[in-house]
């Protein structure tokens, strides 16, 4: 790199390879960046220790466990996503078959009437003669990114119950192509050939000569408020002239019916006899999403409270899409991985049944990693057990047992606050507070401020305090339906599960229920000693409340305190941001500053940040940037760079100056036979680069010898 | 021309096997060929399913009696040539269905195109050639026209073939009437070409070529046997003639009357007592929003339902009692269908249960205190949100504004406060030439709304209380970093959505310049959902 650099500002060779200099500008900030990169690093830094072998295992290993793990999660989350959406996927597949009978309904036209271009008359007016069916999908998101998989999935179960599907993207309709544009992808999906001239009369004589008739044509049109406005009402005025002929029935995905009625043209609105349904909102999603990942099904790895708020207020405040969100997990699960010394014993933890056996093929990795067990600081902390070979077992079923626990009690929770728009993540984030143990009353932190905002009075306990809150003032039907709930949550716990029975059998006792038995009234009285000794005469709610608030005490032990964690946890939030925000232009900035840091050549790391004439003609112009303010004077700027350019040996008289004095100019022009011109295109050619990577702007019109600085700070 | 007429309808034979088919293609594989897939006749070229007398025409069509007869008048009796007509009238006035049921009672072939499927000249070109030759597409000839013909002057010569020929077997048939085969439906040996839609021409981009050669196509065939008729929506002055077409004859649809929509509406009613107490309460509101036919239909139907809803047998004949029972019940509806023309009913079951939930919740919590929550109704993240508000404001208030709004509250750091003073004068300038380019919401280039974004953004963020962003520091740390490179992301998704539009570049600076395409109620939906003071920041002018 070094030399490279130096050949770029010796001016001849750096004429001849030039072409490339502003990408090349832009690549340097990449290399050390990448994750990938720590690996690699990893296995250099570390080559003196014989197990060098063991080193190219690990890594080997490091990456298998991450591809079952997030193969695992993949697979979860997908699974989720298509249950989330299957309900609504069986109302609109109901409502099409419906849609088509009402259009059949009309009278099925003979081939010849089919096909004839004049509009058929009904006699009977009903919408299905005159309109189109639609359906109209709310997205309830600005962003499309996650409901693109969501529209695939919708047309493979329409095909798969019997529809001819034809997917149309935003991309059809753009003003450019026109309706002939988008009627030909319309064409090449239902006929799959090619279409010379589009024509929609050709769809309606495929529609009626291949005894399609039997089924429904069903246009799914994914994101509507993208689409061409004109074009679109085009295409739907246009598939309203063959409205029986052809039994087309419309799918638009939109984020809301404004963003409809703000694309469409009025008359083609007229021609839909919409029908509205609702995707799962991304809040329910996430929702889903999180329940299943980190709760439900157990995939071995959990996350901090730190990483947590970050990956919430990373969905909530900056992107909102699912799709960055589960990008942002997966860097957290590469991370882990790639960062904790043991972190790869998750898959051991996974496979339930060979938790004893893990590692056993391999006994040199086994040892290392038992010794390097023993390193971790929370196995050290609590020190109880030395015996070698059990420790291992004995951790992890520790592990395993808290973390059922935990779930078990955040699952509770979050029934309780799922009817009352408490969010998991938000749930989940609090949860995972370490001082929710330790403060004498539990939940007295603060969320952040946003969240204030958003819950009104309720700010100053936590959503758990909330939520305890709610199990008090709970009427008793839903309390009881409550309590069954967590009867059934918690049925592979003995010991909540039992607290939890006693307390449905008081709450039938309570209500006089006619179904309640002996035994559970019996059980009544060790239900009050045992859950809540100190305070009797209380409500049932009360008792319940207290139930939870005690459970949380009691089971909800932050994961950090347990042997081993480092195995499945992680909450550097640092790693995570770098990985996942990156802020490249950022980087650059601080790179072209401190170019000799990379470079590390020996002429420019004596004096640090000042200029010298051996770095990059564009760092030395960004670095004399710094001293202006956001307009540059052009010519000033060019007389400092020239200086610096042409003054080799006196670096020390080449301090920082706010403007170079003309008389330090007069003395910078004999010395170097540099002709003045190749000073000029080398400066000319550092600007371009700038103004590419976009730190300047050129000079305006009005003011001709000003450049404007566009970034300032880091 | 000279060939015997015919006298009565339905006497004529023809004969619909293979030997008679133009589609020379289709010969040899007759017999391969499905049932449902046999080649065109003469006959496909009149709609021939019923007969319809002059009377039930008429009847058929409340109010447009004059029309009907001048139309027939015009067409002329059997085999007589015509001027081109020009049919005209408001949307939804009955001018097609008037014209095909016309022809559907002449019996008489006729070859329909309308310009909103043909969407471009070759399309509409081929249209009618293929008619003409009765050529159909399907997949042996993969799905292809009969000629390929893209210019007008390829068009004539092809069409006056195709003419000829045709002619030549409506002749052929005549010769043959005496044969005992399927009585023909085809009287006369006119064929009429309709053009539909007309108006839709005028926005195809050579339509400076075609709609004078569609007004002329009459006198460059010189074919008397074919009869033209237009339909539009606009008058013939609104195609710029100035070339001297040859004159068509205007037949105008005017709009229907009340009375007259009454009568349409009435038409084939199960329950005509009810239905007439409907229209009573309903047809006068909407009349005087809208005369089509099928806006007025779509708006009413659905209200029908509703008016029916208190009713358990809708065959009764309503009493005066009923009928007011029956208004009060629908009042409320009224005046929120005709502000609102779109209706989207949901999905019932979803609906049920959301309102189920809804008011098993009020029950329970203090009402108004998720229903803020709801208000927006769709899912965007706080940094869009943000976003959206500065573009707003950036397009609602002038420039020249920003640093009062904003200086005081933004930066804090000595630098930044330098920074703004010096945009101020920046923008001062700036807005001269705004207002220049200014009209209506006002364009903005993206430095403006990113210092806008910064100061609203920054002062949500330290406004209600300086404590918080210390002790949890996640919140504010996430927030901070990698501002720039999202808030870009974000900006253009927002494009996308159409929330902002990318204007077109300033010509002085050669930036792209912004606009925010929001309505100021969803502007202040968002600023809500944010707790973001918005009016505050709105200048009145």
């Amino acid at each position: 790199m070094a030399q490279a650099a130096r050949s770029v500002t010796s001016p001849p060779t750096a004429a001849a390879e030039n072409n490339l200099q502003p990408f090349f500008v832009l690549h340097k900030a990449a290399p050390p960046r990448k994750p990938t990169g720590k690996t690699r690093r990893r296995i250099d830094l570390s080559p003196q220790k014989a197990d060098s072998t063991v080193q190219v295992l690990d890594d080997n290993f490091r990456f298998e466990s991450f591809n079952l793990l997030w193969c695992k999660i993949d697979c979860t989350m997908r699974n989720v996503l298509r249950e989330i959406n299957a309900c609504v996927f069986e109302e609109i597949d109901r409502w099409v078959r419906e849609s088509f009978e009402a259009i059949r309904a009309c009278g099925v036209p003979n081939l010849a009437r089919a096909t004839r271009p004049h509009p058929i008359f009904n006699r009977a007016e009903t919408a299905a003669s005159r309109q189109l069916f639609t359906a109209i999908l709310l997205t309830k998101n600005v962003e499309f990114v996650d409901d693109v998989l969501t529209f695939v999935d919708l047309g493979v179960h329409l095909r798969s119950s019997g529809c001819h599907v034809a997917q149309l993207t935003s991309l059809d309709f753009s003003a450019k192509n026109g309706v002939g544009g988008c009627l030909k992808t319309l064409l090449r999906q239902f006929l799959t050939v090619g279409i010379d001239a589009p024509d929609i009369s050709i769809l309606a004589s495929w529609y009626t000569e291949q005894g399609n008739y039997e089924s429904p044509l069903v246009v799914i049109i994914d994101d509507v408020q993208r689409c061409c406005g004109s074009v679109l009402s085009d295409f739907i005025i246009m598939l309203r002239e063959w409205v029986i002929k052809i039994p087309i029935i419309l799918i638009v995905g939109v984020a809301t019916l404004d963003a409809l009625r703000n694309t469409l043209a009025s008359n083609a609105l007229q021609c839909l006899f919409p029908r509205g349904f609702t995707l799962g909102t991304p809040a329910e999603r996430m929702d889903a999403i999180v329940e299943a990942v980190l709760l439900k099904h157990y995939h071995g790895f959990s996350i901090g409270k730190q990483v947590t708020t970050f990956l919430r207020n990373f969905f909530l405040r900056h992107d909102g899409t699912l799709t960055s969100f589960i990008r942002a997990l997966k860097i957290v699960m590469v991370q882990h991985l790639l960062v904790e010394p043991v972190s790869f014993a998750l898959v051991g933890l996974i496979n339930e049944e060979d938790t004893k056996s893990f590692g056993g093929e391999n006994t040199l990795l086994r040892e290392t990693m038992v010794k390097r067990c023993l390193d971790l600081p929370s196995f050290q902390r609590s020190s109880r057990s030395n015996r070698n070979g059990d420790i291992w077992d004995c951790g992890l079923s520790e592990l395993k047992r808290f973390r059922k626990l935990w779930v078990c009690m955040a699952m509770c929770l979050y029934e309780v606050g799922k009817n009352y728009k408490i969010t998991l993540l938000d749930l989940y984030c609090e949860m995972l507070e370490p001082q929710l143990l330790n403060s004498g009353t539990p939940c007295h932190f603060e969320l952040e401020k946003d969240d204030h905002s958003l819950f009104g009075g309720l700010q100053k306990g936590g959503f758990v305090n909330q939520i305890i809150q709610i199990v008090r003032g709970l009427p008793a039907v839903e309390l009881c339906e409550l309590l069954k709930s967590w009867e059934t949550l918690t049925r592979s716990i003995t010991k909540i599960n039992e607290k939890v029975k006693e307390l449905q059998s008081l709450t039938t006792f309570d209500e006089n229920r006619p179904r309640r038995d002996l035994t559970e009234t019996s059980k009544r009285h060790t239900a009050k000693s045992n859950v809540n000794g100190k305070r009797d005469g209380s409500t049932i709610n009360e008792k319940v409340a207290t139930f939870v608030d005690c459970t949380i005490r009691r089971y909800m032990q932050p994961i950090e305190s347990i042997p081993f964690n480092e195995i499945v946890f992680f909450d550097n939030v640092d790693k995570l941001r770098t990985a996942l925000i990156g802020d490249p232009r950022r980087r650059i900035q601080a790179d072209l500053l401190e170019s000799h840091k990379f470079l590390k050549c020996s002429c420019c790391s004596k004096n640090g940040s000042m200029p010298s004439p051996s770095m990059h003609d564009t760092s030395i112009l960004y670095t004399l940037t710094q001293e202006h303010g956001d307009l540059i004077n052009l010519h000033d700027w060019f007389q400092s760079f020239k200086s610096i350019i042409s003054h080799p040996g006196s670096k020390a008289k080449q301090r920082l100056r706010l403007s170079p004095s003309p008389k330090k100019r007069k003395g910078s022009i004999e010395p170097r036979n540099r002709s003045d011109a190749s000073i000029q295109a080398e400066f000319c050619r550092a600007i371009t680069e700038l103004q590419i990577i976009g730190l300047i702007r050129m000079p305006s019109k009005r003011r001709p010898d000003y450049l404007q600085r566009v970034a300032f700070g880091l | 021309m000279g060939k015997e007429e015919s006298p009565h309808v339905n006497r004529r034979t023809t004969r619909s096997s293979s030997s008679t088919t133009p589609n020379s293609k289709t010969v040899g594989e007759v017999s391969k060929i499905i049932s449902n897939t046999q080649s065109l006749t003469v006959n496909d070229l009149v709609i021939s399913d019923e007969s319809i007398s002059l009377e039930e025409l008429i009847n058929s069509f409340p109010h447009r009696r004059v029309q009907i007869l001048e139309l027939i008048k015009l067409l002329g009796p059997l085999n007589s040539p015509m001027i081109p007509l020009f049919v005209y009238g408001g949307a939804s006035t009955g001018k097609t269905s008037t014209v095909l049921e016309i022809f559907k009672h002449l019996k008489r072939p006729f070859i329909y195109s309308s310009c909103i499927t043909c969407y471009n000249p070759r399309i509409l070109f081929e249209s009618i050639l293929n008619q003409l030759l009765l050529h159909r597409k399907n997949e042996r000839n993969g799905y292809s026209s009969a000629k390929r013909c893209e210019k007008p002057s390829d068009f004539v010569n092809l069409l006056h073939d195709a003419l000829s020929t045709f002619i030549d077997r409506l002749e052929g048939d005549l010769w043959k009437s005496n044969s005992k085969k399927s009585p023909s439906q085809v009287t006369g040996k006119m064929i009429y070409l309709i053009i539909d839609n007309l108006e839709h021409v005028r926005e195809w981009d050579k339509s400076l070529n075609i709609l004078p050669f569609l007004f002329n196509l009459y006198d460059i065939l010189k074919m008397p046997e074919m009869g033209l008729i237009f339909i539009s929506k606009t008058s013939l002055d609104t195609y710029h003639s100035d070339t001297g077409y040859a004159e068509s004859l205007p037949v105008y649809f005017p709009d229907y009357t009340e009375d007259d929509l009454r009568k349409i509406f009435m038409k084939d009613q199960s329950n005509p007592k009810l239905y007439s107490s409907f229209l009573d309460v309903v047809l006068r509101p909407f009349y005087h929003t809208t005369r089509r036919v099928d806006d007025v239909t779509n708006a009413i139907s659905p209200l029908y339902k509703k008016y029916c809803e208190p009713l358990d047998d809708t065959g009764i004949t309503p009493d005066e009692d009923t009928k007011r029972k029956l208004f009060k019940h629908i009042n409320p509806y009224i005046s929120q269908f005709l502000k609102e023309t779109f209706q989207v009913p949901s999905q019932p079951t979803l609906k049920a249960s959301a309102s189920k939930d809804k008011t098993r919740k009020k029950g329970i919590t203090k009402p108004g205190f998720w229903e803020s929550l709801d208000e927006l109704d769709f899912h965007m993240s706080t940094c869009a949100k943000y976003l959206l508000i500065s573009a707003f404001l950036a397009s609602r208030n002038p420039a020249t504004l920003d640093a009062s709004l904003f200086d005081s509250t933004g930066g804090s750091g000595n630098r930044k406060r330098k920074r703004k003073s010096s945009e101020k004068s920046m923008e001062k300038k700036e807005s001269k030439e705004q207002e220049l380019l200014m009209k209506g919401p006002g364009t903005f280039p993206l430095e403006r709304l990113l210092a806008i974004f910064q100061c609203i953004s920054s002062v949500a963020e330290y406004s209600p209380g300086d404590e918080v962003p210390q002790i949890d520091g996640l919140g504010a740390n996430g927030w901070d970093s990698g501002l720039m490179s999202d808030v870009l992301l974000q900006l253009s998704s927002l494009c996308s959505a159409n929330f902002i539009t990318k204007g077109g570049s300033c010509p002085l600076e050669g930036a792209i310049r912004y606009r925010s395409a929001v309505s100021e109620d969803m502007a202040l939906k968002v600023a809500r959902s944010l707790k973001f003071p918005l009016p505050k920041y709105l200048y009145s002018r």
